[in-house]
This record gives C-alpha cells, structure tokens and sequence, in this order.
C-alpha cells in the first residue's frame, strides 16, 4: 500500500476493498476489480494466489472472479486486524500467513498432469493425501470453502443471486 | 464527575462495565472506565457478517485447549460495549435451580445467592434494558415481573418449526429478547433484517452503547479507550489494599490510583488481568488457594437444520430466533446425562459465515453448491440447542509462556465437556433431529458442537479456600477489587448469561453505594 497510508487508516476505511498493486500503482479497488486488473499481491505468489483461487473455484463456483485470493491476500497484510474466518476457527492472525501460503504450495505440489482438483479435493475431504504437510487438509478444505462462500455470496451481490433481500442497516460501502 | 484518581476504575467498556459506571456515577462516585478495544459508534455498525468480524476479541489471541474449547475470538468482543456489542439479545433468567447444582445434585458449584436475591435485580434491568417476551407463555419462567414490551411477531420459519415441537408434546414460547417490538424509551422499534450479530445500529437491540452508555456519559463517566490493563498493584502497606492499575495506552506505561477497583473485562481478561498482578511477595489477588482461573465454563451448543417443501424465508427476524423452549429444564438428573438445556427457535440466517447454512454444509461444493444454496435460502429452518456446562476443577484460564509485544503475558484456555454434560448434547441433539423431522423437514442434519458464551475463572462463593470473590464480587483477600460479569458464575445453567451477569452487576451497584 502507499506508505502514505497506514495500515490502519486502511483498515478504518473498509474490511474488503483495498489499494492493490496493478501495474506498478496502487489502486483502491475491490477484490473483484483487483482480480479483473490483474493485481500483485503484496503477502503470497502469483503462484500460490492462481492455486487458491482455483481450489475456492472449484468448491464455490464463482470465487475466482469473486477475487478469492485478492481478499485473502489484502487480509493477510492487515495482520491482526484481519477479517477472514480462520479467526474463528482457530487459525490465530498472527499464523494466517503461514496457513495460507502452506496451503497453497500442498495444492501446488498436488496438481500435476495426472492429478485433477477434484481429485485433490476428495483427498483433502478425507485427509488421504500422504505427501499433504501442516495443517490437516480436512480443515485447510474447511477454512477456505468459507473463505470463498464469504467472497461470493457475502455481499449485496451475492445476496441477489440467491433471492435475498440485504435488508441492510448500514449498506457497506463496499462489497461487503 | 471527573478527576485524575476517581473513586472507582473500571477495567472494560461491556455489559457489567458500562452498566456499573451508569449506576456508579449516578450515584455520586466518579469513575473511569478503561477499555482494552477501540470506540464503537452506532453510526458504524455496517450490515455485513464479515465486516461484523471487527467486533469480536481482536487483541493478542488466547490459546485454546481440551476438547471442548470456549472459541474466544467469537464469543468475546472489543472495543465500546464489550462482547455485548455484538451480542443476539437473548434475555433470559437462571432457573431456580440453577442456583444450588452441588447442594441439588452433588455436582459443581452453589452459587453464594439465590434467584429470589437476583429476582429483584431482573425485574429492575429489564425495565432499564427493555425487554420483548411474553411471561404467561413461558411455562417455565421463574417468578417476576412481566415483560414492559410484547414479543417480537413471529415469522413463516418459527411458525413452520413450533409445529414440530408441538407433534412431539413440547411447548414453546416467544423467546424474550432485549430487543425493542415497539419504541422503547426514545428507542425505535426492530426492522427484522437479522444483522444483530454486526451491531445494532438503530438501536433496537439494547446492547450497551444504547442502554448504560448515554447514561454514563451524562452523568460525567470518563471512558478510555486503547487502554489495556497489564495488572493491579497491591498497597506497600496494606497488602489487602488495591492501590492502583497498571495499563498500556498510546505506547505508555500508566497507572490509575482509585479507591476501589473493578475488573469486568470478560471471563479470560479479568483473570488474565488478576493472575498478572502477582509478585515475589503476593499471590495474584484471588489467588490464595488457586481458585483462580478455575471453573472456566462453556455452554455446549450446536444448531439443527432442516429443509423443508413449504417457503420458510429464513432471512427473515432476528438473529437470535422467535421461538423458545425449556421444558424439562429443570429435570436436570433425568435419564441420557446431567444438565438443563434449552431449544431457541428460527434464527435469522445468512448463507456464509461462521453459523450461515452454506458453511454448515461442506459436503455441498461445486455446481451443486449455488441450486442448493437458492434452495435453503427460501425453504431452511435452523434451532439452537444449549446445554448446561458442570463447573470443573481442572477447567482453567492461565497464563502462557508466550509475551505479547509489550511484554504482557497471553492468556490460554483449557476446557474439557464433563461426560455428563456431553452425553445430555448427544441425547438432546437426537431429539432434536425428531422435532425437526416431526415439523416436516425433508433433510434433517447439525452443525458441529460449539462452546457459546464463557463463564467462571472468578468463582463467586461463601467459602474463601474454594473460590475467588464473596457473594458481591469483592477478591477474598482484598478489601477494595472487585469482578464482575461472567467470571463470577460458578454454574452455567442453560441460558444466555447476559440478562443475569447484568442483574449480578445491579446488585454489586447497589452494595457499593451502601443500598444493600
């Protein structure tokens, strides 16, 4: 982000949208919009980020464009004051980081050209992967099927694709 | 009133704290309260379950184990208005027999008090709070005042699920919420949206924002935020004597004199707060026969889920449900396990989040996911299951090795489910699989068992060698600290703790301006 800007005045600003690096500027845009302007994330790889999203995606369709792994990525950089649901399933801030870059680097060791995601995910569902490392894959599966129902259906968008009304209180500014 | 050393320091901005510092300084004493967390507003409690994540304990994390863990960072809050900021509103006394489990029953603890000594202290803050219910229904209130609002009305999904309850010879009542059904004193009414759980931001939920802190303010409550207490400094002289806090605000080391000192900074940082204050020549206050950090409790939870053929539109109400039912509450002995338990019916859902229907369901992915989530977004029905927790020895809030940045020991949780109590979730859980069914659900299935709300690590109690505080919240071995909220519960009923960690509150108001 700019280091004009504190983490926290991000952070006071939205729990979603965020400045992303595209092309070379920071830009204040929501993870979809990052996702669709090719962003440069700032904690994982563009390796890791391309193997979450596409994990979120074939869990929850949709996630990808969503901007599943910009959002898990801005999260990541506000540290402790991250917002995604690991911190209630007992993923501490401080070891989101870790969780999420060893998550993607088992799914990255994973895939190959005889191995399909569906595959992997079977495997992970059933904790059955033997070359799986860290946390058990089961709840790797957990945490980042959730991550993705957040970024898909977590908004007044999401909302409206499955027939709800928002109803909200106070509207957020952003997605969500 | 204010000055640089009040006549009270409260340590936490939530339910207890703000309600104490209310009747505290309405009373003539000048208080100030320090409050770990940020400034809450009304004005910014967003409509959005992930946004709502702001709300819950953002400081160093708690370490948990045991195999049934209290899931601190979701029951607990920071900032103005504590956990109860985010809190669903329901409102409900302890039975009567929740007062007395180990006299009763040979099992846990007795509390130093009974209902009809609590009784009036209900009656009174339900009028202050405001509270939605209908006494005549609920069977199995204990005795008190009716309730100063109507119930909430019920929608489609309660009406669909007190069917179930009603095929199976069980009763059900509105489910009495400090949430407003028609204006309540200046505050407005409920809009049934089902965001309680990001704040209520018109203020028809009566969390503290709306209810104590308006009153504290004007009656000269100095309120400190960032302030995040290290520990309490006993007297060189007099070592039951408090003399000041210690706390840690904009990067400082400070400290606040006050003649009597009152932690209510929810379960796991009061004791975390009192375990910290010992040194070379104390035991940490309370601490004298390590009851300390004991006791911790978790009530044993899960929701039930059904599908069913009629439209149920689940969005709809308040996150908390419409509907309750505590028959058999009392038998607590009766056969499959030990403990009350309670059923709380037709909450307000949302698809994601930690307790929305898309989460609880990760057998459902790809394409199938969104026909499904479209489905249960028009025709789910959800209840919760609480059950009782037993008080036990080993249960305990410590401190870990681990140090934050500024040196401040992190504070671990161990919490292990009697198998008793265990066995009465198992056997609960079961029926209420058959009441689900029995109202018409097509697909019946749970939810994984959660620990909601977290009590005890204070006890409260007449004998000093078995527990922390005496009946008014006063440390044993101290003449001016104080707890107050959940720490002090030493049984955990079945019921949501807010309405009587409040009434508990009013009483210690009270006994410390010289009324009781």
């Amino acid at each position: 982000m700019p280091a004009s800007l504190s983490r926290r005045h991000l952070l006071a600003r939205s729990s979603a949208a965020g400045f992303f690096m595209v092309a070379g500027q920071w830009l204040w845009l929501t993870p979809h919009e990052a996702e669709a302007r090719t962003f440069e994330p700032q904690i994982l790889s563009s390796e890791q980020c391309k193997a979450l999203s596409t994990l979120g995606d074939a869990l929850v369709p949709g996630a990808a464009i969503a901007g599943l792994a910009a959002y898990i990525d801005l999260q990541l950089q506000a540290g402790d004051q991250s917002l995604l649901i690991g911190k209630y399933l007992g993923v501490d801030t401080s070891a989101q980081t870790s969780f999420y870059r060893a998550a993607a680097d088992n799914v990255i060791a994973m895939i190959d050209e005889h191995t399909s995601m569906q595959t992997v995910i079977a495997g992970m569902a059933a904790d059955t992967l033997p070359e799986w490392a860290g946390p058990p894959a089961s709840y790797v599966l957990f945490v980042l099927r959730a991550d993705a129902l957040d970024v898909t259906y977590g908004t007044p968008e999401g909302f409206e694709n499955l027939g709800i009304p928002y109803m909200a209180h106070i509207m957020p500014e952003q997605p969500w | 009133m204010v000055s640089e050393n009040p006549d009270v320091v409260i340590v936490g901005a939530g339910a207890a704290g703000l309600m104490l510092a209310a009747r505290l300084a309405e009373g003539g004493q000048s208080v100030t309260v320090l409050e770990a967390g940020p400034e809450r507003k009304l004005s910014e409690l967003t409509s959005s379950q992930i946004w709502a994540r702001k709300l819950k304990w953002s400081e160093p994390a708690v370490s948990e184990s045991g195999d049934h863990k209290i899931g601190h960072a979701f029951n607990a809050g920071s900032g103005t208005g504590g956990s109860a900021i985010h809190h669903y509103g329901v409102w409900l006394r302890m039975h009567e027999g929740d007062f007395s489990l180990k006299r009763d029953h040979g099992l846990g603890l007795d509390w130093p008090l009974s209902y009809a000594d609590l009784a009036p202290h209900y009656d009174r803050v339900q009028s202050e709070v405001g509270l939605s219910g209908d006494a005549d229904q609920e069977r199995w209130r204990p005795k008190g005042a009716p309730y100063p609002m109507p119930p909430l009305p019920l929608f489609a999904q309660s009406r669909v699920l007190a069917r179930g309850f009603e095929k199976t010879g069980r009763h059900t009542s509105p489910l009495p919420l400090a949430i407003n059904s028609q204006p309540y004193q200046g505050r407005r009414s409920c809009q049934y949206d089902g965001w309680c759980d990001a704040g209520c931001p018109i203020g028809a939920l009566g969390n503290p924002l709306v209810v104590w802190l308006p009153r504290a303010r004007a009656a000269g409550v100095r309120l400190e935020h960032g302030a995040r207490v290290s520990r309490v400094i006993r007297s060189a002289s007099n070592a039951q004597h408090i003399k000041s806090v210690e706390y840690l605000q904009d990067g400082e080391r400070k400290t606040l004199r006050a003649d009597r000192i009152i932690i209510a900074a929810f379960a796991v940082q009061s004791v975390r707060i009192l375990l910290s204050s010992a040194s070379e020549q104390h035991a940490a206050p309370g601490n004298h026969s390590d009851k300390l950090g004991r006791y911790l409790m978790t009530h044993p939870a899960a929701t039930v889920f059904g599908l069913f053929e009629e439209e149920t539109y689940p969005h709809q109400g308040v996150s908390a449900g419409q509907l309750l039912c505590h028959d058999d509450y009392d038998n607590k002995n009766a056969s499959g396990g030990f403990g009350a338990s309670q059923w709380m019916i037709g909450h307000a859902i949302k698809p994601h989040d930690l307790l929305g229907y898309g989460t609880g369901r990760p057998d459902i992915s790809g394409a199938e996911l969104e026909p499904w989530l479209k489905r249960a977004a028009r025709h789910l029905g959800n209840m919760t299951l609480v059950c009782e927790d037993i008080a036990a020895h080993e249960n305990r809030i410590t401190l870990s090795d681990r140090l934050d940045d500024d040196g401040i020991p992190y504070a671990h949780t161990h919490h292990d489910l009697d198998p008793a109590a265990a066995a009465r979730w198992t056997q609960r859980m079961s029926e209420g699989a058959d009441i689900m069914r029995a109202a018409g659900a097509s697909e019946v299935w749970s939810g994984p068992r959660i620990g909601m709300h977290i009590l005890g690590g204070a006890v409260m109690g007449d004998d000093p060698a078995q527990s922390v505080t005496d009946a008014f919240g006063r440390v044993h071995d101290t003449d001016n600290l104080y707890i107050a909220g959940t720490a002090l519960f030493p049984s955990s009923g079945a019921v949501n703790p807010t309405f009587t960690l409040t009434a508990l509150a009013s009483r210690q108001a009270d006994h410390l301006l010289g009324k009781s």
